[in-house]
């Protein structure tokens, strides 16, 4: 929100005639001018992503979660904590879906303390499962951001350098209870290149706003529920590599996928940590993966071999992470006057009718959803299919 | 027109596949949608012609015709589409143009259902058209099936939107292959392959000559079926058999396993497959030995030199 020099806040600016905005169609409902405004953003935040810049595309990600009193507050439904809980293990399967070679690891605070829920882990099940086993944690005392930065920190500054380090905090309460310092870690934070965000819900408070400009985070506070879900969500998308992150050459496996096999030697791999996903249940399998380099076995990728340390992945997971690298181009606008004679799109075989504020036959209602789908419709064009002679460049692209 | 009609009486199922003809009930309100791909690269059929006489063009087509009626006589409200795919484009055969257009095609001679004497009429005429007046321009010889599964995904989303939240709707796409893999479709497809697992469709494979990995991936990821054929003259055969029932039918029946995936990645130097690789971390692009620079992004990479040790100092021996 605070840029540097300090802007102006809201309520010390000017005089807005908020009203003027908005314009009521014939019923008198104001849905309509409503939604498109929210359109109109979301388009805007779209298009400003389309730059060659180099993304961190392997990242090693903490969330810190507030579990002090104030998140017993009800103005999310039922209370803070569950709804928090329950956006974030929305927020880990579209993280690991969208970047599946990367880790993520959840720090609570709560008592002036910080404690570990889930280590760095590239699997989802693990976080999910702590997750719905910490809606139950009691919310109590303060928060301190200084215990939870350097238990992140602490692990974080091990990584390897070319991956991207980030810590999300979630902080509901205006206070924090530090022991030391909170200055000196920023600095601290600023020289190991991690990076910082926070999303509040309750209100703007000063320490996060340094602590965010100055390791390279953004920091938001929310307005409801939708609003939180989607500040979430824009964390999901890889983040600008710093410009001082290193680059290097990464050794990888590419296991094959072994179906049944008939020989015995169908034992689980045994790990040196207790309790692994691969341990529990019935242990002895047929199919699996094999590290090429130490022919342990396991049973889901991407995993790091525990017994040589490759990071064993599969090219599709490459591939998930291709379409960051190459981001679809924006779709053009066109106006229906344009369309002469031929009005018929050739994605779904369905005739385009006029852009009216409730129902936009479009292109691109029939295709419109998440960002896969522009994705496909994209590689329409791109196949050099000239689609209609006729109208090729005025069909009605809204996206 | 007669032709057609009579070529189609002959290829009417055997009755060793009369059996298949499953009459399980789907739920209420399910509405199943069966989206067709064919593959119809003039430069691959002609080929075959000369080598297979008994397997044409128009004889696929036979066969594709003989699963969409039986998919479309199963339940009433199972819904069908038709895609070929060409060289350069791709057009669809079913629901096409021409149905809005002609309202005047709807008595069928033998007393057919006349929704499947429709669609069939449809699929002819639209064929007929699409070989006789494409042109062939460039040196491209492959298919283009990344777009036409691409056209699939707009169309299956079209009907999803059109029929509402209160319906349920399951489509699942067949794509029916001849030519080769193209290498440069990799990125599309796998696009594609991505946004059908995202939605829930799956995608099944009946390949006609060569094993195609990309298929084999997208069944693989997106939970299809792959099968290549050894037969090619009995495709309505295991058109009916195999890829007729849709998933929740599948898991009760005996169905050729799955086939083995080959996972590893391609390096860009070679394009050999490879078990251990070296990764770039900024653009993601595989090599199979260390080179201080990507050739893709051209990042320089720092190499971790190993430490220098000092050597010890060792104690001079005391003079005994």
């Amino acid at each position: 929100m605070d840029e540097e020099p300090e802007r102006a806040k809201r309520w010390e600016g000017g005089y807005e005639r908020t009203w003027e905005v908005l314009k009521e169609d014939e019923s008198g409902s104001l849905t309509a001018t409503v939604e498109e405004i929210l359109y109109q953003s979301k388009k805007r935040r779209v298009i400003k992503s389309h730059e060659q810049v180099r993304l961190g595309m392997m990242r090693h990600l903490y969330f810190v979660i507030d579990c002090s009193r104030s998140m017993d507050d009800q103005d999310l439904k039922p209370n803070r904590l569950t709804s928090t809980l329950k956006l974030m293990e929305t927020f880990v399967d579209e993280y690991f879906d969208q970047n599946p070679i990367s880790q993520v690891g959840i720090i609570i605070t709560k008592n002036k303390r910080a404690e570990k829920l889930t280590e760095l882990s590239g699997n989802p099940k693990k976080h999910i499962d702590a997750l719905k086993k910490a809606v139950d944690t009691p919310c109590v005392g303060e928060p301190s951001l200084y215990n939870a930065l350097s238990l992140a920190l602490n692990n974080l500054k091990h990584m390897p350098g070319h991956t991207s380090r980030e810590i999300l905090i979630i902080l509901s309460s205006l206070t924090t209870c530090d022991p030391a310092n909170i200055y000196e870690l920023i600095t601290t934070l600023k020289s190991l290149k991690v990076r910082v965000s926070v999303i509040g819900l309750s209100a703007e408070v000063r320490v996060c706003t340094v602590l965010t400009r100055e390791t390279g985070g953004s920091y938001h506070v929310i307005l409801d529920e939708s609003h939180f879900k989607e500040l979430l969500m824009l964390h999901v998308k890889p983040p600008p590599a710093s410009s001082s992150s290193e680059c290097s050459l990464i050794r990888m496996g590419f296991p094959q996928h072994t179906v049944a096999s008939l020989s015995d030697q169908d034992a689980k791999p045994s790990f040196s940590m207790s309790h692994l996903d691969s341990s529990s249940g019935a242990g002895l399998s047929l199919g699996g993966y094999f590290c090429p380099q130490c022919h342990a076995k396991y049973t889901e990728l991407p995993v790091e071999c525990k017994v040589c340390g490759l990071t064993l992945v599969s090219a599709p997971h490459l591939a998930r992470s291709f379409h960051h690298l190459f981001p679809l181009q924006a779709f053009l606008e066109s106006p229906t006057e344009k369309l002469l004679k031929n009005r018929f799109c050739q994605a779904c075989q369905r005739e385009l009718e006029d852009k009216t504020p409730v129902e936009k036959h479009t292109w691109s209602q029939t295709t419109e959803k998440a960002s896969n789908r522009r994705m496909t419709l994209k590689t329409a064009e791109k196949n050099g299919e000239p689609s209609n002679h006729n109208s090729g460049d005025a069909l009605l692209l809204i996206w | 027109m007669h032709g057609e009609n009579t070529q189609l009486h002959a290829e009417r199922p055997q009755p060793i596949c009369r059996m298949v003809f499953y009459t399980f009930i789907s739920s209420e309100g399910e509405i199943s949608l069966l989206v067709v791909v064919v593959d119809v690269n003039p430069i691959w059929w002609g080929q075959h012609a000369q080598s297979e006489p008994e397997f044409t063009l128009s004889k696929c087509l036979d066969a594709v015709m003989v699963m969409g009626n039986a998919h479309m006589a199963m339940t009433r409200t199972n819904q069908l589409a038709v895609i070929a795919a060409h060289c350069q484009d791709s057009h669809f055969l079913y629901p096409s143009k021409r149905l809005k257009g002609n309202d005047d095609t709807s008595s069928s001679r033998d007393g057919k259902y006349e929704l499947l004497s429709v669609t069939n009429n449809l699929i002819a005429e639209e064929i007929r058209d699409i070989m006789s007046k494409t042109e062939l321009t460039g040196n491209s010889t492959d298919t283009l099936l990344a777009g036409s599964l691409a056209k699939a995904l707009c169309y299956i989303n079209r009907i999803s939107k059109e029929v509402g939240v209160a319906q349920e709707i399951k489509s699942r796409i067949l794509v029916i292959k001849a030519a080769d893999d193209c290498a440069l479709q990799y990125m599309n497809f796998m696009n594609v392959i991505f946004a059908a697992q995202k939605q829930n469709i799956l995608i099944d494979a009946c390949v006609l000559d060569s094993d195609s990995g990309l298929l084999q991936q997208a069944c693989d990821i997106t939970g299809g079926l792959y099968l290549k054929i050894p037969q090619k003259v009995a495709l309505a055969q295991y058109l009916l058999w195999v890829f007729l029932p849709d998933s929740e039918q599948r898991s009760l029946l005996v169905l050729p396993p799955p086939a083995h995936v080959d996972y590893r990645a391609a390096c860009f130097c070679h394009r050999t497959l490879i078990e251990i690789g070296y990764v770039c971390s900024v653009c993601l692009s595989i090599f199979c030995n260390f080179s201080p620079i990507c050739t893709t992004c051209e990042t320089a990479f720092k190499i971790q030199l190993p430490q220098m040790v000092k050597p010890k100092k060792k104690k001079p021996k005391l003079p005994a």
